[in-house]
């Protein structure tokens, strides 16, 4: 029991290892993960520690793991995860790694430099074949064209003379990208004063990027013009805009054998290539066969070695010195790994690990299962419970789906959400599996057992509210009887309406539903009065009931924690303010509802009248209507009871130890007086094994501060009180959200019955199955949207808030730290991209 | 409108959010101690991890060079500004536009200087800063006067008429080319500041003081380096950029100078500058004026950051990036070719 309800007893641990076993030692405290190691050198830089060269190392084979992994990915070859966890390897075999690794990358970058080559080769082999089959269309046209020619007869100037021999017209052809066209075309034109000829044409089909492996357009041009100055500025245009130039021959015959010579020359190139890639795809399947286990294999070697970095080194050298948080329970465990470690590692000299004793304040460690983690999680949120207080995520497991409960109270609405987590839980193991990385369904899936409990508690509360869907359930038969003689409930007078007033003096026969609302109330139009009174009267029980045990729980933690005075001049004056203002309401709810039948139902006194005349001392014209005789001496004594609390919480312990402090009774004990605190004495008796290596670290951080002076002790008391006495009364108003919302959930679903499904049950004969069909699944969208998704996130916030303030506000600290073990699980699970 | 910063968020407050969240980023005094211990480029490498630089090197192959770390800030950086450009609206997307033009005419003088001592263009052009390419630059060979570079490169791109003034038909070289750098760099400084100028505001404010001393800059720097060049006095004068705390009197002073003691008296007349003269010099333990000047720029361009709803964040964000790289790049290089004496006479900012 102790187990749940406290943090694990913690101690601080020195660690004698010798620096050959170190290693091995930190890997399998690694496998077990329940060490956490403090950082010894604090001060050092990164790149100055022992084991940099060893990271660095580590980084470089994650760098070639990555780029080998990129290159798996490029060509969509599966990789094998078979989800083992490897040993971490030890030191020595990290040189075969770095070999194998180095051997692969350097396999791979050769590879991808071959097949670079050949795809340029191919790439201007291929951009060869386009422009010698687009250039034929350019000249054939050319040739056919007459407008064409007459440009030319216009390029080459007035005198057709000329045109016959050495004033001969000049081109150039290339290919280019196909976006550059326009400021391309734009560019020859402004430089060459519009004296040139372009002709450009797409290439259909998308060329491969050597460089990048992208698919790009490109486009064929020609470019005639006249004269060796403008050739060479056109080549230095296309070169500026990185055109690849192409020789052209410019006969046709020429042009075709040319062709002709490049097909077969791409066809070759085309098997030389065809084998490359067979090759790369062969060295990368077998590399994928292995990516995963070993960029594990090389995360843990780093992750050892960046914890051997927090090490000290003994001044012989011969030893490392690590101090680190462990859980008392689990020192056994924690031997064993030591000593297998110092044995795997073949050393003689065995690891030695000493408990010692310290001032500073341990993490806190709360052992959880798959079902309570989602529970702890929700009180972690708030804040981390300080070293052995009294953690309040076992009871939250219940309180917290039966609060939401309370606030979603509907059969129908609760299975469609227990259904859901069941499936959850069922599927737990393949789910897992999947490592789906989707935020939405992770929160979903983390939470699946509190909301599996929060499904079956509505359930439950939908049975006690009589609700499925917002429509009741006659199960054990109506207890009410309407005699068809009385005014109001003759048939004629029912005919008119669907609700009747429903009045219990001599409708109700006596004996009550058996769980439950009676169905009877669905068709009342006093309904809402009835839950109101009924649900606002249950949510106060159920709150100060839970502040009650809120409070309760902090007597534990004093007793815990050995603070008497915190005893007697807080918990005591707590307890009993609350109950003088609200114990006595929750009573006086239960004598009403066991004092008055349905027969004087008309009778009873209003409570919340009651409460407010009970503090103002107004008894004035209500004194026909008490509850019981002697009730306004009883309330006046409790009010005063109450006031008195006040200055007995405020001024007590303050008092107590100033009085303490001048008649010096414990003058020479004031340690266990101050803050009664015995922690530190515990241990006392304890030899200390070792006499502390590094004392001066341990001075700086989280040392309780034991003199706290009057006035800070003044002050907080006064603070405290204050808190506790206004929160007492706003926390019971908070709590009648759960009225509130409850209210809201079943008004919703009652509209959206009556909004949306009714129509469907309107329509005539013939086209009502059609409507309710599409009516239907309008009705059955919105209520999982809107009932289901949106309500239900409302009601876990408030939950939530319920637990956080409310609750935990009486006892919880919440400024503890939280136990941070070195483990390999994260390691093993975490995404290669992070 | 009667009070911008009202409206300023709607357009501008996802960027200026986002640009804070930049500038938390930028190294402080505490890394630059850890980065002057460094005994290897991995070093560096292992310390920047640590910081907002995070895993940019993780994927360069040991051992590391100074130009891999160069090239790899500048990509950083350029992907922040190319993002805050894609997602600003006018009236910011033209600022940032106006930031991005002064690398324009770095990579025009750049590829122009590098032609005229016959580098093929190929080779020049991956120098080039990406923050300022443009599909005409690719052409820039063919221009060997400026009425070429003129028609050919810049007639299509907002840099045109900053180079109205220096257009001719002579030869390109290194004095010409020189001068058309400068005088590009003074219309554009001309109209920046004119243009932050009709901002107004706060914007106004920041900026103008920041390209005031830009330009004072510039026109004492023209005035050391022209000394003993045979560049004429008018023509010096019309290099000037004239909308700095130095116009018009100053840059008249200035323009009459004939050795560093003038111009070092014409800045005693400016408090501001009078301060950088007197303690700069190239003896060893003094910090150099160009130094100096960077100083003072780091201190202008954090007093940026004091003011919300304006426009000079952004500049000074690029200015203070621009000067951290450079000192990662000095430390660098003071670790790559082991001299470490001068490693701590980088620039600190934060």
């Amino acid at each position: 029991m102790d187990a749940l309800l406290r943090s694990e007893e913690m101690t601080l641990c020195q660690m004698f290892l010798q620096s050959e076993a170190a290693y091995a030692c930190v890997s399998e405290l690694g496998e077990i993960g329940l060490v956490q190691f403090r950082d010894l050198n604090p001060d050092v830089n990164a790149f100055q520690r022992k084991f940099v060269n060893e990271i660095r190392r580590c980084e470089e084979m994650e760098r070639k793991l990555r780029f080998l992994e990129k290159e798996i990915n490029k060509d969509g070859i599966p990789m094998l995860n078979t989800g083992d966890n490897p040993e971490a390897p030890a030191p020595r075999e990290m040189i075969d790694l770095e070999a194998t690794y180095e051997k692969l990358e350097n396999e791979m970058k050769e590879v991808n430099s071959n097949s670079e080559a050949l795809k340029r080769n191919f790439l201007e082999l291929t951009e060869l074949k386009h422009i010698l089959r687009k250039t034929q269309t350019f000249f054939e046209e050319a040739l056919h064209d007459p407008s064409i020619a007459e440009e030319r007869v216009g390029l080459l100037g007035e005198d057709p003379v000329s045109r016959s021999g050495q004033q001969k017209l000049g081109f150039v052809a290339g290919v280019i990208l196909r976006e550059r066209i326009p400021s391309f075309e734009v560019m020859l034109w402004r430089v060459c004063r519009g004296n040139v000829f372009l002709r450009q044409a797409d290439i259909d089909s998308p060329l491969e990027d050597p460089i990048t492996g992208d698919s790009v357009h490109k486009s064929v041009f020609i470019i005639f013009f006249q004269g060796e100055q403008l050739k060479s500025r056109i080549k230095k245009i296309c070169e500026g805009y990185r055109a690849t130039l192409y020789p052209c021959p410019e006969t046709q015959a020429e042009r075709r054998e040319m062709a002709i010579g490049v097909m077969t020359r791409i066809e070759d190139l085309n098997t030389v290539l065809g084998q490359t890639q067979d090759h790369r795809h062969r060295v990368l399947v077998a590399a994928a066969k292995n990516i995963k286990v070993w960029s594990i294999k090389v995360r843990k070697i780093k992750a050892i070695y960046h914890t051997l970095n927090m090490f000290n080194l003994d001044v012989t050298q011969k030893c490392l010195i690590a101090e680190c948080w462990c859980p008392v329970a689990d020192l056994d465990r924690i031997q064993q790994a030591l000593r297998s470690g110092t044995e795997r590692s073949g050393s003689s000299v065995p690891s030695i690990i000493n408990r010692m004793q310290t001032r500073m304040v341990p993490p806190t460690y709360n052992r959880c299962n798959k079902f309570t983690q989602g529970f702890q999680n929700i009180v972690d949120a708030y804040g981390v419970a300080c070293y052995r207080e009294v953690n309040p995520a076992p009871f939250t497991c219940i309180t917290f789906p039966f609060l939401f409960a309370v606030m979603f109270g509907d059969m129908g609405h609760g299975l469609i959400m227990f259904l859901f987590a069941l499936f959850l839980v069922l599927k737990e193991k393949q789910l897992q599996a999947k490592k789906i990385q989707n935020e939405i369904f992770s929160t979903f899936f983390g939470g699946r057992y509190i909301i599996l409990l929060m499904g079956a508690f509505s359930v439950y509360t939908g049975l006690i509210y009589n609700d499925v869907f917002s429509k009741s359930l006659n199960l054990f038969g109506c207890q009410w009887v309407f005699p068809s003689s009385v005014g109001d409930y003759r048939l004629e007078a029912l005919k008119g309406t669907d609700k009747i007033l429903v009045k219990p003096n001599g409708t109700f026969t006596g004996s009550s539903y058996p769980i439950g609302i009676d169905p009877i109330w669905s068709l009342a139009l006093n309904k809402i009065a009835f839950t109101n009174s009924l649900k606002m009267k249950i949510s106060i029980i159920l709150g100060i009931v839970q502040m009650f045990f809120g409070i309760a729980l902090s007597y534990l933690n004093h007793r815990h924690f050995q603070k008497p005075l915190n005893i007697i001049f807080d918990f005591i004056p707590m307890v009993v303010f609350l109950f003088c203002m609200f114990g006595y309401l929750v009573l006086l709810i239960f004598v009403k509802w066991l004092k008055y039948s349905s027969t004087t139902a008309q009778e009873p006194p209003s409570l919340l009248i009651g409460l407010i005349n009970m503090f103002l001392f107004n008894y004035g014209d209500s004194e026909d209507k008490m509850i019981y005789s002697g009730q306004q001496g009883f309330q006046s004594f409790l009010v005063v009871v109450a006031v008195l609390c006040v200055p007995w919480m405020m001024l007590g312990k303050p008092m107590y130890l100033r009085y303490m402090k001048r008649y010096g009774q414990f003058k020479h004990q004031p340690l266990s007086v101050n803050s009664g605190d015995l922690m530190g004495s515990r241990y006392e008796e304890e030899v200390i094994h070792n006499p502390e290596v590094n004392g001066s670290l341990h001075t700086e951080e989280g040392v309780e501060d034991e003199h706290e002076n009057f006035s800070e002790v003044l002050i907080h008391q006064v603070i405290h009180t204050i808190e506790f006495c206004l929160g007492c009364i706003s926390h019971t108003a908070s709590y009648l959200r759960l009225w509130a919302l409850s209210l809201a959930h079943a008004q919703l679903s009652e509209v959206l019955w009556q909004m949306v499904l009714r129509i469907a049950f309107r329509f005539s004969r013939g086209w009502g199955a059609i409507g309710l069909f599409i009516i239907f699944q309008v009705w059955a969208a919105l209520t999982v949207m809107i009932l289901v998704l949106m309500e239900g996130l409302s009601a876990f916030l408030h939950a939530l808030r319920l637990h956080w303030v409310e609750f935990q506000s009486k006892f919880y600290d919440g400024t503890g730290h939280m136990f941070v073990p070195f483990s390999f699980d994260h390691i093993a699970d975490a995404n290669p991209d992070e | 409108m009667m009070m911008p910063e009202i409206s300023f968020n709607i357009d501008h407050g996802y960027l200026e959010g986002l640009l804070r969240g930049f500038k938390s980023g930028i190294l402080k005094q505490a890394d630059y101690l850890n980065l002057i211990q460094c005994e290897t480029l991995d070093d560096l490498k292992l310390h920047l991890q640590s910081t907002d630089y995070g895993n940019f090197l993780a994927n360069e192959p040991s051992p590391l060079t100074v130009s891999v770390i160069d090239d790899k800030l500048r990509e950083k950086l350029v992907i922040e500004v190319e993002h805050m450009r894609n997602h600003a609206l006018e009236p910011l997307s033209t600022f940032l536009d106006y930031i991005k033009y002064s690398y324009m005419i770095d990579n025009v003088i750049l590829l122009i200087t590098g032609t005229l001592h016959g580098r093929p263009i190929h080779e020049l052009l991956p120098k080039c800063h990406p923050l300022g390419t443009f599909d005409q630059l690719a052409a820039i060979n063919l221009a060997n006067t400026s009425i070429m570079l003129y028609n050919a490169v810049l007639v299509d791109t907002p840099l045109a008429p900053y180079i109205k003034d220096c257009i001719s038909a002579e030869d390109l070289d290194e004095m010409n080319v020189e001068i058309i750098r400068n005088t590009l760099y003074k219309s554009y400084l001309e109209d920046f500041y004119n243009f932050c100028k009709k901002q107004g505001g706060a914007t106004a404010d920041v900026m103008c003081e920041a390209l005031a001393f830009d330009a004072d800059r510039r026109a004492f720097i023209i005035t050391i380096n022209s000394f003993g060049t045979e560049l004429s006095k008018e023509d010096r004068m019309k290099l000037y950029p004239r909308c700095g705390n130095l116009y018009p009197t100053g840059l008249k002073m200035l323009g009459d100078c004939d050795d560093y003691e003038q111009v070092k008296a014409v800045a005693d007349f400016y408090p501001q500058y009078k301060e950088l003269f007197e303690n700069s010099g190239s003896n060893p333990g003094e910090k150099t004026l160009e130094d100096k000047f960077f100083e003072h720029e780091v201190k202008l361009m954090k007093k940026a950051f004091m003011q919300q709803f304006q426009f000079g964040v952004f500049y000074a964000y690029i200015r203070l990036k621009e000067q951290e790289n450079r000192n990662i790049l000095w430390i660098g290089e003071c670790v790559a070719q082991r001299h470490r004496a001068k490693i701590d006479s980088y620039i600190p900012i934060f």
